[in-house]
C-alpha cells in the first residue's frame, strides 16, 4: 500500500511540475509571439491550483521521506542505501533483493523509453510552435513510466 | 537447486507462517517464498531459522539430489 502511494505522489509531482513548466512556457512563448509580431495581444489566466498540489505534495513526500528513513533507521541491519527512498522496499532481506531486481528492470526500460522519446521529437519538428506541451510531459513522463514499471516489477516479483 | 525442510520443521514446531516470520526478522511473504523453493535465504536468514528449529544448517538447507 505505502509502495502505491508513494508511486502515485511521485507520479503526481512530476505531473503538476511538469503542468507547472507548461504553463510558464506558453507565457513566455506568447510574449515571444507577440515581440515578434505574431499576434497582438493575447490573454493568461493564472490559476496556482497547480502550484498548491505541487507544493502540498512535496511537503508529504518529505514527512514520508523522513518517517521512512527515522523508521529504517532504528532497522540495525538495514543499510541506508536499501532504504533511500520511500519507494525502495527494505522490510527484509527478500523485499531488498527484490527492490534491486525491480529498479535494474526499471533501470532499463527508462533507457529503451528515453531513447523512443528523443527519437520523437524527429516527428514533430515544430513541436515549440504548436506543441509546446510535448518536451514537458513526455520528459515528465520518463520517471513517471519508470516508477509504474518499477512498481509492477516489485509486485510480480514480490508475489512468487 | 537449493531444498529446504522450513515447513516440516514449521509443522513439527507448531509454527504459524507469522510466528516464524517474526522470529527470523521478515516478512511473512519471505517465509511463503522459503518453503516454496522460489527464495533462496542469506546465510544470516538461515543461521537464523537453524538457531528458531535449533538444528545445524545443513540438516535444513541441502542442495538437490542430497539426502
Amino acid at each position: 500500500m505505502r509502495l502505491y502511494l508513494t508511486i502515485i505522489m511521485r507520479s503526481l509531482l512530476y505531473v503538476s511540475l511538469g503542468i507547472m513548466v507548461y504553463n510558464s512556457v506558453r507565457v513566455e512563448q506568447q510574449f515571444e509571439l507577440l515581440g515578434r509580431g505574431y499576434i497582438d495581444g493575447f490573454s493568461v489566466n493564472i490559476d496556482n491550483m497547480v502550484g498548491h498540489i505541487f507544493i502540498g505534495i512535496t511537503i508529504i513526500l518529505v514527512i514520508m521521506n523522513v518517517i521512512h528513513l527515522l523508521f529504517m533507521g532504528k532497522n540495525k541491519q538495514a543499510k541506508m542505501e536499501d532504504y533511500i527512498l520511500p519507494e525502495y522496499d527494505a522490510s527484509d532481506e527478500r523485499s531488498v533483493e527484490i527492490t534491486g531486481k525491480a529498479v535494474r528492470f526499471a533501470f532499463a526500460f527508462i533507457l529503451l523509453y528515453s531513447f523512443l522519446i528523443l527519437g520523437s521529437y524527429m516527428f514533430i519538428p515544430n513541436y515549440f510552435l504548436d506543441y509546446v506541451w510535448y518536451p514537458m510531459f513526455t520528459t515528465a513522463s520518463i520517471p513517471i513510466v519508470g516508477l509504474i514499471f518499477y512498481l509492477i516489477s516489485f509486485k510480480v516479483l514480490y508475489s512468487r | 537447486m537449493l531444498i529446504n525442510r522450513v515447513k516440516e520443521l514449521r509443522a513439527r514446531y507448531n509454527l504459524t507462517q507469522g510466528n516464524l516470520a517474526e522470529k527470523i526478522g521478515v516478512t511473512r511473504q519471505t517465509v511463503v517464498s522459503l518453503e516454496k523453493g522460489s527464495y533462496v535465504p542469506s546465510l544470516l536468514l538461515a543461521m537464523n531459522i537453524a538457531e528458531v528449529f535449533n538444528e545445524p544448517i545443513e540438516n535444513i538447507f541441502y542442495k538437490e539430489g542430497e539426502e
